[in-house]
């Protein structure tokens, strides 16, 4: 609406002015004023998450979900050394050789021990070392430390994680440095290393999957790592991708892994979900027998306290990717 | 002219060694001989049929334990129903205990073979074990026969570790098999 104005020189001069001055005048400082304050008010409130009107919610850290999250992570079982120190190991303390075709690692000390632990590590420490395999001084971590995978957690499990982890009791035992020849034993190597086979884990969208094919996706592959002793390494110790979980001889501990791809000669071919769901709660094959090493031990510390959902959702996963055929005895 | 070369001189064998020594002698190999045979525990298998057939044997036995078990594993993760099975499968588990040492008295490691020398070496131990692996199935077969269906669950899981204490001290796990000489 405009409105004639005589100008000093009497040229006449357009004045804009509000078209809503037209509407009665508590119509206009409705939409003029108090609309736009109340909008501005939300804005202002919605960037301050926990308020009443406030933005998604960070939530603290779940001790409980971060039990879960341990538990689907086979209960970083390398971190206590019960092989040489039996049941009586102190748990989480480290200190437990793991035999690569490198040489020896020792696994560190996670417990809640602000000097020879992860006590002091903010979260982002923890998150950092998780995903990217750097200590808090930036030093590189040995990739026998599984991160290549667990680059694939969520922030939300890996801050679970560690309040679990922070809950336990604080041990006292110092990191040993590992038995092995230069250059493996010297951590800037491992620039060359990551350079070579390190590629943080990305999950592709996959709107065509049930979600049991998605969470199990996450769990194999990020969670309980089994492509870190199930896949062949290549000659500089990285993962033969295009082998991926079709076993390997040279597992931690110079143990064999088997091929877990659903071959039928060579893989799990011939197992059913049901039967894979009872081998990851009981540590028995389908022919009755056992399994022994470092596998029983994730079972029994780790995977076997998983819901019965989530080892389904492993099964179906597992089941349905490619078989290749590997015939580690012949290898 | 003297030779430079040794000369054939007659040796006569009964002048040299008279009848008694030979006697003495000749028994002596034979109780010798007699004695290491005597030493049945010690055995170094893979030379004759001896070795192998205990492994064959004690392989045997252990399958049919390993075959009860996942008869059992199979009816319980399948849903089968075979009302009284459970517990007929845990029973045959408990009797084939007492064949379990008698089968591994003698001692047998070369060969296709995932025994460990442990087994003689901690022989207390190992029978520890097997009367481990009877009590768990007993009680397997007791909660199976009960009216908790929700016992049978941890009684199985007791079994299974019961398995898994005497295996990993004792045997080599089946995965390494590759690596015994005669597979």
């Amino acid at each position: 609406m405009s409105r004639r104005v005589p100008e000093a020189e009497g040229r006449v001069v357009q004045e804009r002015r509000a078209l809503t001055l037209a509407l009665p005048r508590r119509v206009h400082r409705e939409i003029v004023f108090r609309i736009p304050i109340r909008f501005a008010w939300i804005v202002l409130l919605s960037m301050f998450p926990g308020s009443a009107m406030g933005g998604p919610e960070v939530r603290p850290p779940d001790v409980d979900r971060g039990r879960h999250v341990f538990f689907a992570t086979g209960g970083c079982t390398c971190h206590s050394n019960y092989p040489e120190e039996g049941d009586a190991a102190p748990p989480l303390a480290g200190g437990r050789g793991l035999k690569t075709p490198f040489g020896v690692f020792y696994s560190t000390n996670i417990t809640p021990d602000r000097e020879t632990g992860i006590g002091d590590w903010s979260d982002a420490d923890f998150i950092r070392a998780m995903r990217e395999g750097l200590s808090p001084d930036g030093q590189h971590y040995f990739p026998v430390f599984p991160y290549p995978s667990f680059s694939g957690l969520s922030d939300r499990d890996l801050l679970d994680l560690r309040a679990y982890l922070g809950s336990l009791r604080a041990i006292r035992r110092e990191n040993r440095p590992p038995d092995a020849p230069f250059p493996f034993s010297w951590r800037p190597t491992l620039i060359a290393w990551k350079w070579l086979n390190f590629e943080p884990l990305r999950f592709p969208d996959a709107p065509d999957r049930s979600e049991a094919w998605i969470r199990g996706r996450y769990l194999v592959n990020a969670a309980a790592h089994c492509g870190e002793c199930h896949t062949p390494r290549t000659l500089t110790g990285g993962l033969d991708r295009s082998r991926w979980l079709a076993g390997s001889r040279e597992g931690p501990e110079g143990e064999l892994a088997p091929n877990i791809t659903p071959d039928r000669k060579t893989g799990i071919g011939r197992w059913s979900i049901a039967d894979l769901v009872w081998y990851l709660e009981m540590g028995i094959k389908p022919d009755g027998d056992d399994t022994q090493g470092l596998m029983a031990e994730v079972i029994e510390h780790g995977y076997s306290h998983l819901p019965k959902r989530d080892l389904e959702a492993i099964a179906i996963y597992l089941k349905s990717l490619p078989a290749i055929e590997h015939d580690l005895r012949r290898d | 002219m003297r030779s430079p070369f040794p000369v054939a001189r007659r040796f006569r064998f009964s002048s040299r060694f008279p009848a008694r020594c030979l006697r003495v002698g000749f028994v002596s190999i034979l109780a010798l001989g007699f004695a290491g045979t005597l030493q049945a525990d010690d055995s170094m298998g893979g030379h004759g049929g001896s070795g192998e057939a205990h492994i064959q044997y004690r392989q045997a036995v252990m399958s049919g334990i390993g075959a009860n078990m996942g008869a059992i594993a199979s009816i319980l993760k399948n849903g089968l129903s075979m009302p009284g099975h459970v517990a007929i499968h845990a029973t045959m588990i408990a009797d084939s205990a007492q064949l379990v040492a008698p089968a591994f008295k003698k001692k047998v490691v070369e060969g296709p073979t995932d025994a460990k020398a442990e087994i003689w070496a901690d022989w207390e131990d190992f029978r520890k074990d097997i009367a481990k692996m009877e009590e768990a199935a007993r009680n397997l077969a007791k909660a199976a026969s009960g009216k908790d269906p929700a016992a049978v669950g941890p009684a199985v899981k007791a079994l299974g570790k019961s398995c898994g204490g005497c295996h990993e001290e004792f045997r080599k796990p089946k995965e390494e098999s590759y690596k015994n000489a005669a597979h």
